[in-house]
């Protein structure tokens, strides 16, 4: 025992307490316990850079083949052929080499021109008044511009494939996901890809139609439409999501070391060490899951078969073994490569387009904007199971001063929304249950929150088909339940179902009130 | 155990002894020979380990993988003897092999 009482070290990804700041937590990890077990969701986790690397190099102990997100993997989903973030081989280096031509570096450097133009067409407008937002400006437009650009979907559509990608990829803060009705297949980019079928062209989508490989069978033949569907899913994701977080950090970590900022605006020669820097500091994606096949050992302490384990890449990229005075933010530190693109042989393949498009991001925000600060008053951190980084981050030059008003953080805050109100009855297994839902129409489709003795929980999914109603809704108490509402609305009354997980369907009325 | 030499772009040579079994990328990652990245630690996906192989090499040493062919377009400044030292494994009968590093990887 420890002279000290202190208690063990501990961190799960979904307890809010460490998503503003989870490093204190991963150092003690680092220190404490290099291998961690958290029992709560049973799994393990390394932190030091070492044991990150070896981990992620070693695909035979450590595959991907059962997702790379804690609960995709606790949860056995099916992952179709094509889903090459999720693949072993052989299949893996079959897709993956396909899709290594489309993002060399070469390529994507050539693209600088419209990654400018992008930039100057997001922020042109906003000079004047000195106010700006990191992410609803720039993060959450230009990268989503750039991979529409290389697949080849019309700009006018790229907002709704925007919408699709954060529905399926973006998990909700503080939560584990459910991924049993999770789709991985493209079905926005049905219509594009029949489309460019017959009108080929010189992007993505046409060069995935024409590509030829040798499959697992032998057989030298063409990608399947489906194949081409979950690539194109995959690439419009990763290319949006990330590139949106590392834009955030750069406002955020930036304004709070003015000096550095004014080294790079004076000498942006530095600029792509800055980025290499904040990609260190900040990862967007900050753990990187993977099943155990087999029995293998950290630290001399068992891990078995069976396992899920997380690879802190957060953590290790702040290893003082690796890095001198990891906690630091230096952008002249000696360049040791960070973990933050993963390593081996699932190592991002869009590190290149991040990259440029991260230096340029900062480039062009520095041509406009030499100095900022962040209305951190009125930004909001989200930390997902995939993602970590902020969803609104206003700034403002010194002499515009802060927005009198934000809208942007109301909407990310989800504040319980007014409108109706209604009192419900559910004949749990356990007992009648009641609850009360405020809800707010938009459509067909509404957003509220359910309050009840079990919790304050939102309304997610909300549906409205004529006289039909249907949500779900997330608990936590007494079990993690995912519960599907399903209702008919006559008047100021309903009747229907909800659906409590794996415990079977219960009886639900409900009042107006 | 064989010895390679890597010569830097600036034309500094290393001559190393390098274990049999492990690779080229290895010998020179190991020794911390300048010009040698290797950021994805030799699962041949980021082509920042590219080397030129020396004129009397080239024939035993032989052409690219598959896979290689693809990732070494990453690879700047790509000649037709250039290959990707993560792809080369050392024996006996490379000793006294020869590679040039490129001027960036």
């Amino acid at each position: 025992m420890n002279a000290v009482n202190k208690p063990a070290p501990h961190w799960d990804p979904y307890d809010q307490q460490y998503f503003a700041n989870p490093y204190p937590a991963w150092s003690r990890l680092r220190e404490e316990a290099p291998l961690y077990y958290n029992e709560q969701y049973d799994f393990y986790a390394v932190s030091r850079y070492e044991d990150v690397e070896r981990g992620l190099f070693d695909r035979d102990t450590f595959i991907s083949g059962k997702g790379g997100i804690l609960e995709m993997i606790k949860q056995n989903v099916p992952i179709p052929p094509g889903v090459f973030i999720f693949e072993d081989p052989p299949l893996h280096t079959m897709h993956r080499s396909l899709l290594t031509r489309v993002f060399t570096p070469k390529k994507m450097n050539a693209l600088e021109p419209q990654i400018r133009a992008f930039c100057a067409k997001a922020l042109d407008p906003l000079v004047a008044g000195g106010r700006f937002n990191f992410i609803d400006n720039l993060g959450s437009e230009m990268p989503l511009r750039v991979i529409g650009m290389l697949l080849g979907i019309p700009e006018e559509d790229l907002k709704s494939v925007q919408h699709r990608v954060n529905e399926n990829l973006r998990t909700e803060p503080g939560k584990a996901s459910d991924y049993s009705e999770h789709s991985f297949v493209g079905e926005g980019y049905e219509d594009y890809l029949d489309w460019r079928m017959k009108n080929p062209s010189d992007d993505l989508m046409t060069e995935l139609l024409n590509a030829e490989f040798v499959d697992e069978t032998g057989t030298n033949r063409k990608l399947t439409r489906d194949e081409i569907l979950i690539f194109i899913n995959i690439l419009a994701g990763a290319g949006n999501e990330t590139t949106n977080r590392l834009i955030g950090w750069t406002g955020k970590v930036l304004a709070e070391h003015p000096d550095q900022r004014r080294q790079i605006y004076e000498n942006r020669a530095l600029i792509p060490q800055a980025i290499e820097e904040l990609l260190r500091f900040e990862p967007p994606g900050p753990s990187v899951g993977r099943y155990v096949a087999k029995d293998t050992e950290f630290h001399g302490q068992k891990v078995p078969a069976g396992s899920a384990i997380l690879f802190l890449v957060g953590a290790a990229n702040r290893d003082e073994r690796k890095f001198t005075n990891g906690e630091a933010f230096d952008i002249h530190r000696a360049r040791v490569p960070h973990l933050t693109f993963g390593y081996g042989f699932h190592a991002c393949l869009g590190n290149a387009l991040a990259r440029i498009e991260g230096r340029i991001a900062l480039d062009e925000i520095l041509n406009r904007f030499p100095e900022w600060h962040c209305d951190l008053d009125n930004a909001y951190l989200s930390s997902t199971s995939t993602v970590r980084g902020w969803e609104t981050l206003p700034a403002y030059t010194p002499k515009a001063g802060k927005a009198p008003v934000s809208i942007g953080a109301a909407i990310a805050k989800d504040n319980a929304p007014s409108g109706e109100k209604w009192k419900l009855l559910l004949k749990t297994p356990m007992g009648p249950q009641e609850m009360i839902m405020t809800l707010t129409r938009d459509g067909a489709s509404f957003s509220g929150r359910i309050e009840s003795p079990m919790g304050s929980e939102a309304v997610n999914g909300g549906k409205i088909e004529g006289e039909k109603l249907s949500w779900v809704m997330e608990v936590t108490k007494p079990a993690k339940l995912k519960v599907t509402f399903d209702v008919t609305q006559s008047g100021e009354t309903m009747t229907g179902t909800a659906k409590l997980g794996m415990f079977g369907k219960a009886a639900l009325t409900g009042k107006r009130v | 155990m064989p010895q390679i030499t890597y010569i830097e772009f600036n034309g500094t040579p290393h001559r190393l002894d390098v274990e049999p079994g492990l690779t080229l990328m290895h010998g020179a990652r190991d020794n911390n020979i300048p010009g040698i990245a290797a950021d994805c630690g030799g699962a041949c996906v980021c082509g920042t380990c590219h080397v030129y192989i020396d004129e009397a090499w080239r024939e035993r040493i032989g052409g690219r993988t598959a896979i290689e062919s693809a990732t070494i377009e990453f690879s700047n400044e790509v000649a037709p003897h250039s290959r990707l030292a993560c792809q080369i494994t050392i024996t006996d009968a490379l000793d006294g092999l020869v590679v040039r590093l490129p001027e960036s990887q």
